[in-house]
């Protein structure tokens, strides 16, 4: 199990790196396109477009890191009270919610399914023929992977939690 | 059971999630799924729009901003501006009383102008004006108090993460908030300074009982080593995006490309200091834009429920005019902020509130810059300041109690309120430079 555990927080950070890369890669390209035009008048064609496609990744690609570094938003002052006050309750509240979670990123997972299979059947793209284009089939492809991977650290945090009880019994 | 009710049954179940502790995204989706799913009666369609949200919401080129911005927030706080700013404030303000005080407000302003994250302020300043005050003899209850204060100006000086969400939220545009938000953050900056020198002269015991004027002064071309990247930085940005050179997503970029130089040639920003940056970028920006599209599912939800309309004719019933529910509506800002963090109240709150304000043609991005401050006052009151919690974990000294925080924020609370009347009353201190 605990290799299990690996090996998922491996692939998050694999993801994080890769967003991380994409966000570098923002930069340089805008970056390069003001230069470029400012300097010599020469634009690099479908900047927006790609900016567009690209901060919908980054955001799915750090979601499950964002989620394993305990930096999701979350007000955790009552918890915390609970925590003092009775931590068994405060355990099964804890994963009643993180189940909550599960049913509702699976339920995104699933109907984006449909639409990444019609993005990829009719080859769908963003920007002008004959300018610039760009398939939008990865991005949704990434928004399953980073769904996908954030349900399976969801179901981590109750493993781990029910683990760490077990062998620290209150 | 009607939509109106269905809607408000929804933001009662998401209210209490919260409370509870559920993460705030995750709270509005599902508040969302299930509130479609009642009103339509179809888990499908409900899915479909959640799906929808995930899909479309963020893929704009307007979003770039956020991890752009934050990214030159980064940077700029691993390469030691921060310092930088705080040296150059106190030898400016040396000869002032309390001058280490006002120093750190005067540090704040200026970072501000480089940063668009409170955290990020309060967590530098935490770090470099509290242990150098508390050397210098003034109260515990004083540094940190001027230290939460002043992080505050992180949010309203541009760039500010806050005013990006606005603007994407309300589709205004996010240079004219930035400008609109100069005049009030200077405003706010300039009351703060005087009532750190009024406090360190009519009640000393309270600000420095010790006063100790030993200042490290520092020579004129140290200080321009000091404050002249700074000074590029701000001009490079600001004046970018005010003299329409840049939209906002390159200024952003071109600013994050600046700090990144400045780093380089300072010798001050390496490789493990660059990756980590990177890191903190992704999870700060997928943090606040996975909110963003949780936001977007419970403005969809809103809408098919016609809460907001039914509260816009509720509140054109009651004849409250628009001084009536504004006054409602920043109290109920200052009260979430008791429990909530910036983003999430702006991302909860506004939807509802847009179509109450359309009958009374409000100029949205004034309206932008009201909420901004009421938010950022309830992110210093007890229960649970978010600002005044940054500060107590990065503080590290059990001394130190969230009650001492909280006792010495609650001034600068009050000034906010003050800047928070002054912008109501007087527009033009906001929109004037438009």
């Amino acid at each position: 199990m605990k290799a299990l555990l690996r090996v998922l927080d491996g692939a998050t950070e694999a993801l994080n790196l890769l967003g991380s890369v994409l966000i570098v890669g923002l930069m340089v390209l805008i970056g390069a396109d003001v230069i470029g035009r400012g300097i010599f008048a020469s634009p690099i064609p479908g900047v927006p477009e790609m900016v567009s496609l690209s901060i919908v990744a980054i955001v799915f690609l750090q979601a499950p890191a964002a989620l394993r570094a305990g930096r999701l938003t979350r007000s955790d002052a009552i918890l915390t009270r609970i925590i003092r006050a009775n931590p068994r309750a405060a355990r099964w509240l804890e994963s009643a919610m993180d189940l909550a979670a599960i049913a509702v990123i699976a339920v995104i997972f699933n109907a984006t399914l449909p639409l990444f299979q019609r993005s990829w059947v009719r080859n769908d793209f963003v920007g002008a023929i004959g300018d610039f284009t760009a398939p939008t089939w990865p991005v949704k492809f990434v928004i399953l992977v980073g769904t996908g991977v954030l349900v399976f650290q969801f179901a981590a945090r109750i493993l781990r939690r029910h683990m760490r009880a077990q062998n620290d019994p209150v | 059971m009607t939509p109106f009710e269905i809607g408000l049954l929804a933001l009662a179940g998401m209210g209490l999630l919260v409370f509870f502790g559920l993460y705030v995204s995750i709270a509005l989706m599902l508040c969302s799924f299930f509130g479609v799913w009642a009103i339509r009666g179809s888990a499908d369609l409900a899915g479909t729009l959640l799906a929808l949200a995930a899909n479309d919401t963020l893929a704009s080129y307007h979003f770039g901003v956020v991890p752009l911005f934050v990214l030159m927030g980064f940077i700029v706080s691993e390469t030691g501006m921060g310092r930088d700013a705080y040296d150059v404030a106190n030898a400016v303000f040396r000869r002032v009383r309390g001058g280490l005080g006002v120093g750190t407000v005067g540090a704040n302003a200026v970072f501000a102008a480089i940063t668009g994250i409170s955290i990020a302020s309060a967590a530098v300043f935490t770090k470099i004006a509290i242990p150098q005050m508390l050397r210098h003899g003034y109260t515990r209850r004083f540094a940190v108090g001027v230290v939460a204060g002043s992080s505050v100006l992180g949010m309203l000086i541009p760039p500010s993460l806050l005013l990006i969400l606005y603007g994407v939220l309300t589709e205004q545009s996010i240079g004219h908030l930035f400008i609109a938000g100069v005049g009030p953050g200077l405003l706010l900056a300039l009351i703060f300074g005087l009532g750190v020198v009024a406090a360190a002269t009519l009640m000393p015991n309270r600000v420095q009982p010790q006063q100790s004027r030993e200042f490290d002064a520092i020579s004129a071309s140290d200080m321009l080593a000091k404050g002249l990247p700074i000074a590029v930085l701000i001009g490079f940005v600001l004046g970018g995006i005010y003299l329409g050179w840049f939209t906002p997503v390159e200024a952003g970029a071109m600013g994050a490309i600046g700090a990144l130089v400045i780093g380089l040639v300072k010798r001050r920003l390496s490789f493990a200091g660059f990756r980590k940056v990177l890191v903190e970028t992704g999870l700060v920006t997928a943090a606040v834009c996975f909110l963003i599209i949780a936001a977007q599912m419970y403005s969809r939800m809103l809408a098919f429920s016609g809460l907001p309309a039914g509260f816009g004719a509720l509140a054109a019933d009651a004849q409250l005019g628009l001084w009536g529910i504004l006054a409602i509506y920043v109290v109920a800002v200052i009260l979430l902020g008791m429990i909530l963090d910036s983003s999430s109240i702006m991302l909860v709150l506004v939807p509802l509130m847009l179509p109450v304000l359309q009958p009374f043609d409000v100029d949205l991005i004034w309206f932008g810059i009201v909420t901004v401050i009421a938010i950022e006052i309830g992110l210093l009151t007890p229960p649970f300041g978010i600002s005044v919690y940054v500060i107590k974990s990065t503080l590290d000294d059990p001394s130190i109690t969230l009650g001492d925080i909280f006792a010495g924020a609650a001034p600068f609370a009050l000034m906010m309120l003050v800047v928070l009347g002054l912008v109501l009353a007087f527009p033009a201190i906001a929109v004037g430079l438009l």
